[in-house]
């Protein structure tokens, strides 16, 4: 690989030169420490950015607590409209302008690959991604500075595929409704893979739609005319309620299959619930509106927390939740790089992860990383929603194959 | 077969709504010669403003009442103060400051309400009515029986009455329209107002199956004025029929067509308003005008 | 003119000072600058010049600029070989264009480019084998990007990457505005504008309209490729998504407030798409880590600015004030 000898070679120089030009770690002085993300605060995407809004509630109320090491953590976060130029863009502000000390659950597939390149080469730690795209666990040998959190989208997808050939392998007909971008075209990929040889035999159909559509019934009533029993709704926010509410509509009744990132509560609830009913989806953080955690010591911290630290907030929202698991996560990382703190020392201490306590993670999903295992989370549990709530049910899986 | 005849209905419910946009781009257009670009973010302010009054506690109709008769005073006095001084300049100033009008009301509506997606609950039950197969909802048909009532009152309104009448003159020849006696501010005004107001009515039909956010009615701001065009710029049958054609046509290209599927819908909108205005720029229903220069 | 040669190299030395005085992060944001003034440039000589109107300049610049990503990232091609392979392609596809353009009266002009903008991005991602679709190209570092995204050493003296790209930007600028400077002061510039104020006076004249009219299309949309091709090696990346209607929008603000054809107006709006997002967050209680209040200040802008200066006399004013010579 011609490319990576010269960007090795500046890396090396940059380390040396950045070593030599200042003092400290860039963004840690005795009393802060600032990291710094990028977010789809407004656009398309917009409802992901909970996970950063929860990520700064959790870092606030660690801060009122006396933060890490004695030292509060400064979190800056800006906008990119899920618009991977303006991260690049954002980044360099927060690298350059806010001396940030290291990248924090940047959001998206495309804006994380967009800034990997230049983080790795300027050796800035780029952690917990909030992607899910198989790369940012696997590829860490070209880029050791990034690492991701979520469970990847195309394993998830594979999955889902495991679970209709253990449970339905013979009759099952599956119609897909995917968005058309990497996340949905990740999940189908995934589940395509995990059918393996039966993948032609049990996929009678598959739609795909571009964000930019205004709505899919018509893609819903396609797929219905496909004679399909099975639905696997690979959609991003109102175009996975859509994908409910039509198939209600048309009368339609199939075994839904809906992916992790629409599948909050709050969203299903609103669902007509004869489709809903029935329907899987998988499950690595705590709904604070599942029955199995009502009172769980973790719920009950995160509703707290979004009471205090997120004005208007609901406490049902997936991604406020995950957002506060990162966080968890990151400061477990802080904590256990030391008080001397470091680039390099917070890169270590994030793949020698083994974090079985975090409060916002189902019992069973541990956050596990070492130098050669970079998926954060690698296993999580299915759920089925049963009368408005989702019942955890099976064993926690491993999402590695 | 059940499939093509579920496309052909829903692609009406999708172009009823285009259809109404359609409408007071129309009505804008003939009574001030202006294309206006914010007509879109124009409508999705007044169904944010329905929200907010539903979120206070307001039933669904009197909030429409009132966002309407706000709406329609909007727009009368967006003309006077916006418009109206520029009204005598070149149509490529007037376009510009619409493009500008656009950028802040759409700033405006994410400033005020975010950019996360919300729910809204229409006025139409939502629950599906199956006939021979193919489903529909109340919510569908109340979409398609506005647009078409829209269209026939304000046909009237052109050809029938006196107010019309005035309209019309203001906008063809205003000098002379002056002369006569026509008040022809007032009668701009009026139209800009009844624009805002036709969409006020496509933003709040719009909201519940589109769900509200401020870049809703973005790309049915492209499909309307693909039914505009369609139709003809100038003529409100033109506009409702194009709307509810291209929301069918949309279906069934999206539908038996795969590679355009559902990625390339947008595409196809685009391809007919070029193909239009480059072959047949009067569209179905208008009247050509020709230019000797 | 002595006056206009004062300012201008004036400017010039700015331009060469100001990276040395300013951080590394403000100059490479001057090199994005630098890139939109190019762009503004473009819709100058089509708008302000040859009364065009197009709502979609942003197009041509993502044609640029994926022309440069392809084949730096597909084809390994130096980058600065691509810069003119985009202005090429860009002004090629720019007199295609400026063929059916010339059908179309300004209103249903503005109305075409507007939906080919708002289009462009889902037909990039449709051909996703050729463009990569939505997750897009990415080139930093790799060995045909000069200076492998950490900076470059010229004549001795070492540059960082957003101070080379600031260099590039700006020769590139200065350059093309000089050169359209003169191209719009010699005889093409006159008949463009007149094609621009009396269509049937310029026929009358002997000037072929139609002629004039798909040059300046094409020229503007070579300007914008070349934009967008600096926009894409300053980012070493390009999805689908970078160039937005939003942009081409913003372009449009950016060229009202440069009334349509002045260097410094067009510096103005190039500095004004950049950097108002800062400006409106030091207001006090506004805040601009969401985008919604600085959109809303570029529209108000552009509002206010329609109603202070009606376009006729600006446009008029501005070749007068300009120092165009004017036939005696």
């Amino acid at each position: 690989m011609r490319g990576s000898i010269p960007v090795a070679l500046c890396a090396l120089v940059l380390a040396a030169a950045a070593g030599a030009s200042t003092e400290a770690t860039p963004g840690v002085t005795s009393s802060t420490v600032t990291i710094g993300s990028s977010g789809p605060l407004t656009g398309e995407a917009a409802a992901a950015a909970g996970v950063l809004k929860g990520a700064d509630a959790y870092f606030k109320y660690v801060n009122g607590r006396g933060g890490v090491n004695g030292r509060q953590i400064k979190f800056t976060y800006l906008d990119d409209d899920y618009d991977p130029s303006r991260t690049v863009e954002n980044v360099r502000e927060l690298v350059q302008q806010d001396n940030v000390f290291a990248l924090f659950s940047v959001v998206g597939t495309n804006e994380n690959l967009a800034i990997r390149d230049f983080t790795n080469a300027a050796g800035i730690p780029q952690v917990f991604s909030a992607a899910g795209a198989t790369t940012f666990g696997r590829d860490y040998a070209k880029y050791p500075w990034t690492i991701g959190y979520l469970p990847p989208y195309a394993e998830e997808g594979a999955l889902y595929a495991r679970q209709i050939l253990a449970t339905g392998a013979k009759t099952a007909k599956v119609a897909v409704l995917y968005q058309s971008d990497d996340y949905g075209k990740d999940l189908l990929a995934g589940f395509r893979k995990g059918l393996g040889a039966k993948a032609k035999q049990l996929i009678v159909q598959t739609v795909g739609y571009d964000p930019t559509t205004t709505d899919v019934q018509s893609e819903v009533a396609q797929l219905k005319a496909s004679g399909a029993n099975t639905f696997m709704v690979f959609a991003f926010g109102k175009f996975a309620i859509q994908a409910f509410v039509y198939a209600n509509k048309l009368g339609w009744k199939p075994q839904v299959y809906v992916n992790d990132v629409a599948s909050a509560s709050s969203i299903m609830t609103l669902l007509p619930q004869t489709t809903a009913e029935g329907a899987i989806s998988i499950l690595w953080g705590k709904d604070p509106a599942t029955p199995k955690f009502k009172g769980d010591p973790g719920v009950t911290l995160a509703a707290k927390i979004i009471k205090r630290y997120v004005p208007g907030g609901n406490p049902s929202d997936g991604f406020l939740v995950a957002g506060m698991a990162e966080a968890y996560s990151f400061v477990d990382a802080l904590r256990a790089a030391g008080k001397n703190l470091t680039r390099k020392g917070l890169m270590n201490a994030v793949t020698h992860m083994n974090e079985a306590s975090n409060p916002f993670l189902v019992p069973g999903v541990t956050v596990r990383t070492t130098p050669t295992s970079r998926f954060p989370i690698s296993a999580v549990q299915l759920q089925r929603w049963h009368s408005r709530h989702w019942v955890p049910f099976g064993a926690v899986v491993s999402t590695k194959f | 077969m059940a499939n093509l005849a579920q496309q052909i209905v829903s692609g009406l419910a999708s172009g009823g709504i285009y259809a109404l946009l359609a409408l007071a781009i129309v009505i804008i257009h003939r009574s001030t010669g202006v294309i206006n670009f914010a007509q879109g973010e124009l409508a999705t302010l007044s169904a944010f403003i329905c929200f907010a009054l539903m979120n206070h506690g307001w039933a669904f109709w009197p909030a429409f009442f009132v966002t309407l008769a706000l709406s329609f005073g909007g727009g009368m006095v967006l003309h006077t103060v916006v418009i109206r001084p520029i009204q005598g300049g070149p149509l490529l100033g007037i376009v510009i400051l619409t493009i500008g009008l656009l950028i802040a009301i759409n700033g405006l509506t994410t400033w005020i309400w975010g950019g996360t997606s919300q729910q809204f609950h229409g006025p139409f039950s939502t629950a599906p009515i199956r006939v021979a197969g193919v489903a529909f909802s109340k919510q569908d048909i109340g979409v398609i029986v506005v647009a078409v009532v829209a269209m026939l009152v304000l046909g009237l309104l052109f050809a029938r009455t006196k107010l019309g009448l005035g309209l019309r003159a203001s906008a063809v020849n205003p000098s002379e329209a002056r002369l006569v006696g026509v008040p022809v501010p007032a009668m701009l005004a009026v139209g800009w107002g009844l624009a805002c107001a036709l969409g006020a009515v496509a933003g709040v039909m719009a909201a519940p199956s589109l769900f509200l956010d401020p870049n809703m009615m973005q790309t049915v701001l492209l499909y309307s004025f693909a039914a505009a065009v369609l139709g003809g710029m100038d003529s409100p049958a033109g506009a409702v029929v194009g709307g509810l054609v291209l929301g069918v046509s949309l279906n069934l290209l999206g539908t038996y067509v795969d590679w355009i599927g559902g990625e390339l819908r947008l595409a196809t909108a685009l391809a007919l308003i070029l193909a239009v205005l480059l072959a047949r720029p009067s569209g179905l229903f208008g009247r050509s005008i020709v230019r000797r220069a | 003119m002595r006056l206009k040669l004062l300012y201008v190299s004036l400017g010039a030395l700015a331009l060469i000072v100001l990276p040395f005085a300013l951080s590394d992060f403000r100059t490479g944001q001057l090199a994005t600058v630098g890139a939109y003034f190019i762009a503004i440039l473009g819709l100058d000589v089509l708008t302000g010049h040859s009364g065009q109107i197009s709502l979609g300049h942003g197009a041509f610049m993502a044609i640029g600029a994926y022309t440069t990503a392809i084949l730096v990232g597909h084809h390994g091609v130096r980058d600065l070989a691509t810069i003119p392979i985009a202005a090429a392609v860009a002004g090629g596809i720019g007199l295609l264009a400026g063929v059916p353009a010339l059908r179309l009266s300004g209103l249903y002009l503005a109305l075409a480019t507007f939906g080919i903008a708002v289009v462009f991005p889902t037909i990039l991602k449709k051909f996703d084998t050729f463009t990569g679709g939505s997750t897009g190209i990415s080139f930093f570092g790799s060995p045909h990007q000069t200076g492998h995204g950490t900076g470059v050493t010229i004549l001795g003296a070492h540059l960082s990457n957003l101070q080379w790209l600031y260099a590039l930007t700006w020769v590139i600028g200065v350059a093309l505005f000089l050169l359209v400077w003169f191209l719009l002061a010699s005889r093409f510039g006159r008949a463009l504008r007149a094609v621009r104020d009396s269509e049937l006076a310029a026929a009358a004249a002997g000037v072929n309209r139609s002629a004039y009219k798909v040059t300046a299309f094409g020229l503007s949309a070579a300007l914008a490729g070349t934009a967008g091709s600096l926009f894409a090696i300053n980012i070493a990346y390009v999805s689908p998504d970078s160039i937005s209607i939003q942009l081409s929008l913003y372009l449009l603000v950016g060229a009202v407030v440069g009334f349509f054809g002045s260097i410094w107006g067009a510096i103005l709006g190039a500095l004004l798409i950049e950097f108002l997002a800062d400006v409106v967050g030091l207001i006090p209680h506004v805040d601009t880590k969401q985008a919604g209040p600085t959109s809303f200040a570029f529209g108000a802008i552009l509002v206010a600015l329609m109603l202070l200066l009606p376009l006729a006399t600006r446009l008029g004013a501005a070749v007068g004030r300009r120092g165009y010579p004017r036939p005696r």
